[in-house]
């Protein structure tokens, strides 16, 4: 009787291994890629989907989809734009596996962690155009990719920084930490610092995307190191966080402020000189011609072989820099509307 | 003076018929008893009278004017106040704050007087002959018949013309009933009319002018005190006639279990026995320190010093499963709060005090808990239609029989019940009677908890008097009378 | 039989998902059917039903535990970070990120149950805490994860993706648990009434913290899960996975006083809002509207659950 129960166990033991099947060893290589679907379609049937994560969050509305919905109105084709309301990668993930389902015409993902790699890969194995903006994405092999180098961002930062303190004095940064684009503009913003011996960096805050939380940590630093020369913010809501606090210690303007974004207030702190420089994104470029690209892939606009699928190439252009706005009290009054 | 007249009223609820054409007049400045078992239809019948329930037909008539109650407030303002049985305190907030709740005297700007508030609190109190009471207490500090005063209180603070009792004197000691009635009668002689629902028929006879009953939802009659007597009252109740109990003790030599010298929070040095087939009874008044002692016994809560010895054994108990273990059971006072789940089927409280009863193989099987179930639910009587029923639908006294099945189940040597009539109407008072002296014959030990002290003289072989924490003396079934109890704990 | 429809949880919400799923088909016919879409909807939901059959058992005992969402991530962390820098083998990390998320629970459920502190507020406390412990342990994240670590979460079995697999068991063996097993059937009783319980010779300290144990552990498994399937741990994962799992397990029939609840309930309850998302991305719902649709859809679900029951059982 035993015996016959461990035979019957093993034997579904070995049919359940057979019914295993592992991952690909290497994922960047995909397996068996279904060519882009390049078919003449009616205009009217194209569909582009962006997925981006936050999908209620004021910049990302103003600027990534703003410009995205524009081009759509003037192209004359569908576009739909999904995602969680929060920060939340695994639901973006999850919402790009569920879109890829549904075969849209292009795929507009907002780069927002490394972990996205691996969905962007099904959905080119699924032969669906994808382009990615804002940060890249190591080992995904998306067609194209649109975006700010955020090294740059914290060296304009830096660099602005160390004009503005004349090389010397206690600088303080805050952040999202442990998000990937933040870490590099840290590096970058450190990487210019550390040449400056007189230079003391006072500490990396965690601003939590929270301009309350900015403020908060402001108010700590002025009383913990009074003589604080600057302060970089890396997150959109820290500019008037950090402002704020500012303001309220009475220091606008002898404090120094380096951050992003070129939001209206991020604008107008500009204008009533408490923020000396914003490093803003070109975001409206992110969208536009990441559907510029996913749109001319379907319709062959340039065409560099005779079958571009059949050749293994993209007509797009791989990567580009969209570059960096420097907006100081110079220029500002060109980017109010 | 207002005079209350209810005209075919009635009231149906899925499935049961509770309230069927009751007619009732009240008469000014009387005293009217309600009685009747639970679930006869007194509470539905008080909730439409104070607007928390509408009655599907029938008038209420008050000062030959028809009235129709849809919320509260409005029997607020026709000055109807009722005193509930649950109590609705709010224990966060003090006395005062409890009493005036809602009514708060404002001062000019329109903010609380609290001044004005403690000292109409304080005369109010004063009135009530509770000036132990200070108005700023939290009411978490007060006994549960203090709190019963102060629930009184509250009622009487609406100045009401009519006021409604439910079971008052529940958790009242002696002294405080007599207080009550004092009270009572007062306000009758202002002419107040008093509607007074109780269980306990000495007090009806008591205190009460006229006495209404209602069984099955169906007025049975009203009734001058003098032109019915206990008897045919109980009959009227129940509808058949109940026997007196007549127990024969069953106490046997050996001493199952010993409690000796064991002192702890409210307890000092107690020290008593427990023979095998012996009902011993625990007399006190409320707040003595008896239940401290059961629980004690029990391992819910800890002792300082002392041993407690079950045959021959010393124990070492840290938590109520280990008395279980030994062989203990408890059913507790206050049955919903703490014996019964009340959101859950007969079974999975009968099943509860020994979960492993009901397994069988290596599993919990269900069908095996309500075979068991349905066992007790046949054997103690338990009028419910199934064993899937919810317990909350129950009445108190089927309630109580549950909670007695659960330990029941776990097969104790030693029963300690706490109050267990407490709030029972009288049918299901003699049928736990009956389960207890059943159990005493088959060898187990019982010790009984109760105020009811007719009830105690009733059933136990002995009884042991508790006063303030300590054993105050001990009287065999021969010698016990109510006078040489009540001196013991009063002096 | 409409009787029991109305008064099991499990059995209407049964129902409302076939009709949700009916009139889904008729709608999308070329993309909602799907067993591509399904296994999706299930692959992307079974994270979540694993964190909520730990905290449908806390609710049962009368109790809920905020800190899930958080242990997720630190769980994830821990493991990759054990995995990239000191180089552990596999099992030896996934043990440590267990125990780990183990002893978080452990903490927690010491302080709720022994040291009388209130859930609500111990578990908040917690989640910053463990919220911050991931991100020291891994900063902006920790890619590129051993081959076999990536298999746990990325194979399939029989064509199914492996987290469905561990979700279906995690469910079935709590099923079991819950159902079937003295010890687990006492929280109904913890969570019916905690006093009566205790009266009852049920240990409910000890229930009580052991409940916070295997909540905390299930989220750590959930996590290196999660951690596995991204190739990836990230910090920032699980963020305002508490309150989802919690809406679930009250869709799922729990109630937040205690006492009611089962097991299966979690996972229709997560299946519900994960097919509810599911539709909405397939209808292009954009994500503005994304949550008010499912907090509306809660409301009303509970509100006609409670006035039929209501109607036709006629208790509240």
């Amino acid at each position: 009787m035993e015996n016959v129960r461990s035979k019957v166990v093993l034997f579904c033991m070995a049919i359940l291994l057979l019914g295993c099947e592992l991952p690909s060893r290497n994922s960047s290589e995909s397996v068996n890629q279904k060519s882009i679907k390049t078919k003449d379609l009616e205009i009217g049937d194209e569909e582009y989907v962006m997925v981006t994560t936050a999908v209620t969050m004021p910049m990302y509305m103003n600027r990534d989809q703003r410009a995205f919905k524009r081009w759509g109105e003037k192209m004359g084709v569908k576009i739909s734009i999904l995602g969680p309301a929060d920060w939340d990668v695994p639901a973006q993930i999850n919402v790009i596996e569920e879109v890829i389902g549904t075969r849209p015409t292009g795929l507009l993902i907002n780069g927002t962690d490394p972990a996205i790699a691996q969905v962007i890969n099904k959905a080119v194995a699924a032969g669906i155009p994808t382009v990615v903006y804002d940060s890249n994405i190591p080992n995904a092999n998306h067609h194209a990719f649109l975006g700010t180098d955020w090294y740059e961002i914290g060296r304009m930062q830096g660099e602005e920084m160390v004009k503005l303190i004349n090389g010397k004095g206690k600088i303080g940064y805050m952040g999202i930490l442990g998000m990937s684009n933040m870490e590099a503009g840290f590096r970058g913003l450190l990487d210019v610092l550390n040449d400056y011996p007189e230079i003391e960096v006072v500490g990396k805050f965690d601003s939590k995307a929270s301009v309350e939380q900015a403020a908060r940590i402001t108010s700590d630093l002025i009383s913990a190191h009074p003589d604080i020369a600057g302060i970089c913010g890396f997150d959109g809501p820290s500019g008037p966080g950090i402002s704020l606090a500012v303001k309220e210690a009475g220091k606008a303007g002898k404090i120094k402020i380096t951050t992003v974004d070129g939001e209206p207030e991020h604008l107008q702190l500009v204008v009533d000189g408490t923020i000396q420089l914003l490093a803003a994104q070109k975001r409206e470029l992110f969208t536009w011609y990441g559907a510029q690209f996913l749109y001319d892939m379907v319709h062959r606009t340039n065409r560099l072989s005779q079958n571009d699928a059949k050749a293994g190439i993209t007509s797009v252009p791989y990567h580009v820099n969209t570059g960096l706005l420097r907006i100081t009290k110079e220029n500002v009054n060109q980017f109010i509307e | 003076m207002t005079q209350l007249k209810l005209t075919g009223i009635s009231k149906t609820f899925p499935g049961v018929r509770a309230l069927d054409r009751v007619d009732l007049t009240i008469l000014p400045g009387e005293i009217h008893a309600l009685c009747g078992e639970n679930g006869a239809g007194k509470s539905t019948l008080m909730n439409i009278l104070v607007g928390n329930l509408q009655p599907d037909e029938g008038t209420i008539i008050l000062n030959n004017a028809p009235v129709i109650f849809s919320k509260p407030q409005q029997a607020i303002e026709f000055r109807i106040a009722i005193v509930y049985q649950q109590l609705s305190l709010i224990d966060s907030l003090n006395v005062a704050e409890n009493i005036f709740a809602n009514q708060q005297p404002v001062n000019v700007w329109g903010l609380i007087g609290f001044n004005e508030l403690y000292k109409k609190a304080t005369s109010l109190l004063r009135q009530l002959d509770l000036d132990e009471i200070n108005p700023r207490t939290l009411v978490s500090k007060l006994s549960p018949a203090q709190k019963q005063m102060v629930e009184i209180a509250k009622a009487l603070s609406k100045k009401p013309s009519i006021l409604i009792l439910d079971e008052p004197t529940a958790s009242l000691t002696e002294k405080e009933t007599k207080t009550l009635f004092n009270i009572l009668q007062n306000l009758k002689g202002q002419g107040t009319s008093i509607i007074y629902i109780s269980h306990r028929l000495e007090e009806i006879f008591l205190l009460a002018d006229r006495i209404s009953i209602l069984k099955d939802g169906k007025h049975q009659g009203t009734f001058l005190k003098q032109d019915i007597t206990k008897d045919e009252l109980i009959k009227r109740m129940v509808g058949r006639e109940i026997k007196a109990l007549k127990v024969e003790g069953h106490s046997r030599d050996e001493i199952l279990l010993s409690v000796k010298n064991i002192t702890g929070k409210r307890f000092h040095n107690v020290t008593f026995e427990l023979r095998r087939g012996e009902i011993l009874g625990l007399s006190g008044l409320v707040g003595a320190g008896r239940t401290e002692i059961a629980r004690a016994v029990f391992g819910v809560d800890s002792i300082d010093s002392g041993e407690i010895i079950l045959r021959g054994k010393t124990l070492k108990i840290k938590h109520s499963s280990d008395a279980i273990s030994h062989g203990m059971a408890y059913v507790p006072e206050e049955r919903k709060r703490l014996g019964l789940f009340s959101e859950m089927s007969i079974q999975d409280n009968i099943i509860a005090g020994k979960l492993s009863n009901a397994v069988s193989g290596r599993f919990y099987s269900s069908t095996k808990a309500r075979t068991l179930a349905e066992n007790s639910k046949t054997k103690l009587n338990i009028a419910a239609p199934g064993v899937h029923q919810r317990v909350v639908n129950l009445s108190g006294g089927n309630q109580q029989k549950v909670v007695l099945a659960k330990w029941l189940l776990t097969n104790p040597e030693v029963l300690i019940v706490d109050e267990p009539t407490h709030g029972i109407d009288v049918g299901a008072k003699f049928e736990i009677y009956e389960i207890l002296n059943l159990l005493a014959e088959q060898g187990k030990g019982i010790i009984m908890i109760s105020s009811d002290l007719p009830e105690l003289l009733g059933i136990c072989d002995r009884i042991v008097v508790i006063k303030m924490g300590e054993v105050k003396g001990e009287l065999s079934r021969r010698d016990a009378t109510e006078e040489k109890i009540m001196a013991m704990v009063s002096n | 039989m409409f009787q029991k429809i109305v008064e099991e949880r499990i059995y209407s919400l049964l129902v409302l998902l076939l009709f949700v799923c009916i009139v889904a088909s008729l709608v999308f016919p070329a993309t909602f059917p799907t067993f591509e879409n399904f296994s999706q909807i299930l692959l992307n939901l079974s994270i979540d039903t694993i964190v909520a059959v730990g905290m449908m058992l806390l609710l049962i005992s009368g109790a809920f535990d905020l800190s899930v969402g958080s242990v997720v991530a630190f769980a994830g962390c821990l493991t990759a970070f054990l995995l990239q820098t000191f180089g552990l083998p596999l099992p030896v990390a996934i043990g440590v990120g267990l125990l780990g998320s183990l002893f978080i629970g452990l903490v927690n459920g010491y302080l709720i149950a022994y040291k009388d502190i209130n859930p609500m507020i111990q578990t908040l406390a917690m989640m910053g805490i463990v919220r911050g412990l991931a991100l020291m342990l891994s900063g902006s994240g920790v890619q590129n994860l051993p081959y076999w670590f990536n298999a746990i979460g990325q194979s399939k079995l029989l064509g199914i993706q492996m987290p469905i697999w561990y979700m279906l068991f995690t469910v079935l063996v709590f099923t079991v648990l819950l159902n079937k097993t003295v010890l687990f059937r006492q929280y109904y009783y913890i969570g019916g009434n905690e006093k009566a319980a205790d009266l009852s010779g049920i240990r409910v300290k000890k229930m009580k913290m052991i409940g916070f144990i295997i909540s905390a552990t299930l989220a750590g498994v959930a996590g290196i899960l999660l951690s596995s399937r991204l190739g990836a741990a990230l910090p920032t994962m699980g963020r305002g996975l508490e309150l989802r799992v919690i809406t679930a397990v009250i869709l799922g029939g729990a109630s937040l006083s205690g006492g009611y609840g089962k097991i299966p309930g979690a996972l229709l309850g997560a299946l519900f809002m994960g097919i509810v998302a599911n539709i909405m991305v397939i209808a292009r719902v954009s994500g503005y509207w994304q949550e008010i649709i499912l907090g509306v859809i809660l409301i009303t679900t509970l509100g006609i659950d409670k006035a039929l029951q209501k109607k036709y059982t006629g208790s509240n």
